[in-house]
């Protein structure tokens, strides 16, 4: 397994806070509020700023209850849903998200796609389960802060996760409910002894919904980071074989 | 259950504060009791508080049937699993229960909300050949949450199931999820056997869905068919959306004296309402209903119309067991041989008509400055008129 990529050693962190991102995090807002795309719409920028936007397949996994759904639509802006339905199909969500690349200061525009299927409806029809791992590029492991049983079942999650030819899903552990403290069955300590044997990065969300994007931004950006990280390494390791071949 | 077990059949009671207590059991298996508190504002009489009960039992029953499916629900072997199971329709139980979304009639009239876009025979090409490309016959696009165009086979669904998929598109559609692959099981139609609904969200307010087998898969569907069919139609799908909650398009115009309609067709099983916001209404004639009071109020009255003079067209697909509970519900439109066709009511509010052709069925509201007498007209003409705009339409 890699190493864990330090946050923001390749995407610019904090991004949405500067100035110059202003024009670009616009165009994912209505009325100060998140815009919703429909699946014909993207945002569009003025024609003298060129960007690019790369697609994404995201998959949530984690025990029923654990807030996958809910998850979904903090991050796309949606309003979180107060009572618990379980998700009985697969519902997508998409998300775009700007970013600024450290190194060459292109900027990219991330369109996200989130794959969020309930666990009962999983284990009740069986093609649900492939349909969300057809050509997915990321998984995000959820456990909750407030469920012991759910940061237990991980390492089985994962587990899923680990044959030869998922090798290349971007693996993220989100840790949600980190604002009911009170109820906190998960210990700091834990999570850092978890983060070292699995070098996975360990993210956690909960609270308020904030105004601007603080909330979202530390975790869409280090889900970003990954996923160029590891079609850069996917690239390059094609050029390598190209020119292997060549030679 | 005391009165059955003695073969009498008690099918609803009241309390003198207007509360009412009504169930229901469905496939010798399933109980549902729904109580209501009476004391709603401006509810109408009992008699019309019993028909929302009962249509709101058969419309929870078919949507826990959609979810789980009939064999779940009738040979359980685990209630408390069962129970927990349920928690996946309260979702659209809720939406029912709350009755929220203004103008979406359908769980009453169990006709098709449906909306008559300006370019029928575009969407309606569309839709077909998108279900085609995702092997299905079953599609179709709903706008606002009302049909907009759909593939014939879909029209052929027993009307409970059209209304009741529309109203699952609704809650899916509201969460703002993009794209969803949902397993349902049609209550009427495949009540053991699951099919998938795919549904994608266009552009906000329009969503296009497929009932289909085991092949496409969402991500094939979705990154393959959905630009290629719909991205050259965007302009289209605007010009359906800016038909908004009038549910007819700009070519019908209506008489400036209606408040509110209900059309439905009676052989398509479809509906169209709306109603109108006032916009130069003089100063000084009384005040007319708000927006809100004019659906309740149209309700009202389809509801008291069905109950004394028309006859709601027989669901098709009812089991004799259900028959035999609509014959409880009679009222003295059997005690005549003839059949009313046209009704009115005056109230403090405003004027009611309806009227009903071999076809159709029209439900108005009119301000109460329009005499009485006129009325015949307003509405016979509102009829000619949309029927006159609307004539190729094959929805109306």
């Amino acid at each position: 397994m890699a190493q864990v990529l330090a946050p923001g050693s390749i995407v610019v962190a904090d991004w949405h806070r500067c100035n110059e991102s202003k024009q670009y995090f616009s165009k994912i807002l209505h009325r100060k509020r998140r815009r919703h795309f429909g699946l014909l719409e993207f945002p569009v920028m003025p024609p003298h700023v060129p960007v690019d936007t790369i697609h994404y397949k995201v998959f949530i996994s984690g025990k029923s209850g654990v807030g996958k759904t809910a998850l979904a639509a903090r991050l796309a802006g949606l309003n979180i849903p107060n009572v618990h339905y379980e998700t009985t199909g697969i519902e997508t969500t998409v998300v775009y998200w700007p970013v600024k690349l450290r190194e060459s200061g292109r900027v990219l525009f991330f369109r996200l796609q989130l794959w969020d299927c309930g666990e009962n409806a999983l284990r009740r029809f069986d093609h649900l389960l492939p349909s969300c791992k057809e050509q997915v590029d990321a998984v995000l492991f959820l456990f909750s802060f407030t469920d012991r049983t759910s940061f237990d079942d991980l390492s089985n999650q994962i587990a899923k996760w680990t044959d030869t030819t998922e090798d290349r899903v971007v693996k993220l552990v989100v840790g949600t409910k980190f604002d009911l403290f009170m109820h906190c069955d998960v210990a700091e300590r834990d999570v850092k002894v978890f983060q070292k044997t699995w070098s996975l990065p360990v993210l956690h969300i909960g609270g308020e919904v904030s105004d601007g994007f603080g909330d979202v931004a530390p975790l869409l950006n280090c889900l970003t980071e990954q996923l160029w990280h590891q079609d850069c390494v996917t690239a390059g390791s094609a050029n390598y074989h190209l020119v292997q071949e060549t030679v | 259950m005391f009165g059955s077990g003695q073969g009498v059949a008690l099918s609803c009671c009241e309390t003198e504060g207007g509360g009412k207590v009504a169930w229901r059991v469905f496939q010798d298996s399933v109980m549902l009791i729904a109580v209501s508190g009476g004391g709603r504002h401006g509810a109408g009489s009992s008699k019309e508080e019993e028909v929302h009960l009962q249509r709101l039992l058969e419309n929870v029953w078919n949507c826990m049937v959609l979810v789980l499916g009939q064999d779940e629900l009738t040979n359980m072997r685990n209630v408390e699993r069962l129970k927990r199971d349920l928690r996946s329709c309260f979702s659209i139980i809720d939406q029912l229960l709350e009755d929220r979304q203004e103008g979406i009639l359908g769980n009453l009239t169990h006709c098709t909300d449906s909306l008559i876009p300006p370019n029928t025979t575009v969407i309606q090409e569309a839709v077909d050949s998108f279900a085609k490309a995702a092997d299905s016959e079953f599609g179709c696009l709903i706008v606002h949450g009302r049909i907009a165009a759909a593939t014939e086979k879909w029209w052929r669904l027993a009307p409970q199931e059209v209304v009741l998929l529309s109203a699952l598109v609704r809650t899916l559609s509201g969460s703002g999820s993009a794209s969803c692959d949902y397993p349902v099981f049609l209550p009427q139609g495949s009540p053991t056997v699951a099919h998938r609904l795919l549904r994608f969200h266009l552009l906000p307010g329009a969503d296009v869905c497929v009932l289909c087998g085991p092949t496409p898969s969402l991500h094939r569907a979705e990154t393959e068919l959905v630009g290629r069919f719909w991205s050259p139609l965007v302009e289209t799908l605007r010009d359906c959306l800016a038909v908004g909650e009038r549910c007819l398009p700009g070519s019908v115009s209506l008489r400036p004296d209606v408040l509110a309609l209900l059309l439905i067709n009676r052989e398509t099983r479809r509906s169209v309402s709306c109603v109108r916001t006032s916009t130069n209404h003089p100063p000084c004639a009384p005040l007319l209903p708000s927006k809100a009071r004019c659906w309740e109020l149209l309700k009202l009255f389809y509801i008291f119309s069905i109950k004394h003079y028309f006859m709601q067209e027989e669901t098709l697909c009812v089991t004799p067991e259900e028959r035999a509970h609509k014959t409880n519900t009679e009222d003295f439109v059997h005690g005549f041989s003839h059949q009313p066709i046209h009704c009115y009511l005056v109230t403090e509010e405003c004027k009611s008509y309806g009227l009903q052709t071999p076809q159709h069925q029209l439900f108005l509201l009119i301000p109460l400055s329009v005499p009485t007498f006129a009325l015949r007209t307003v509405a016979t003409q509102t009829l000619s008129d949309i029927v006159a705009a609307t004539g190729l339409s094959p929805l109306m």
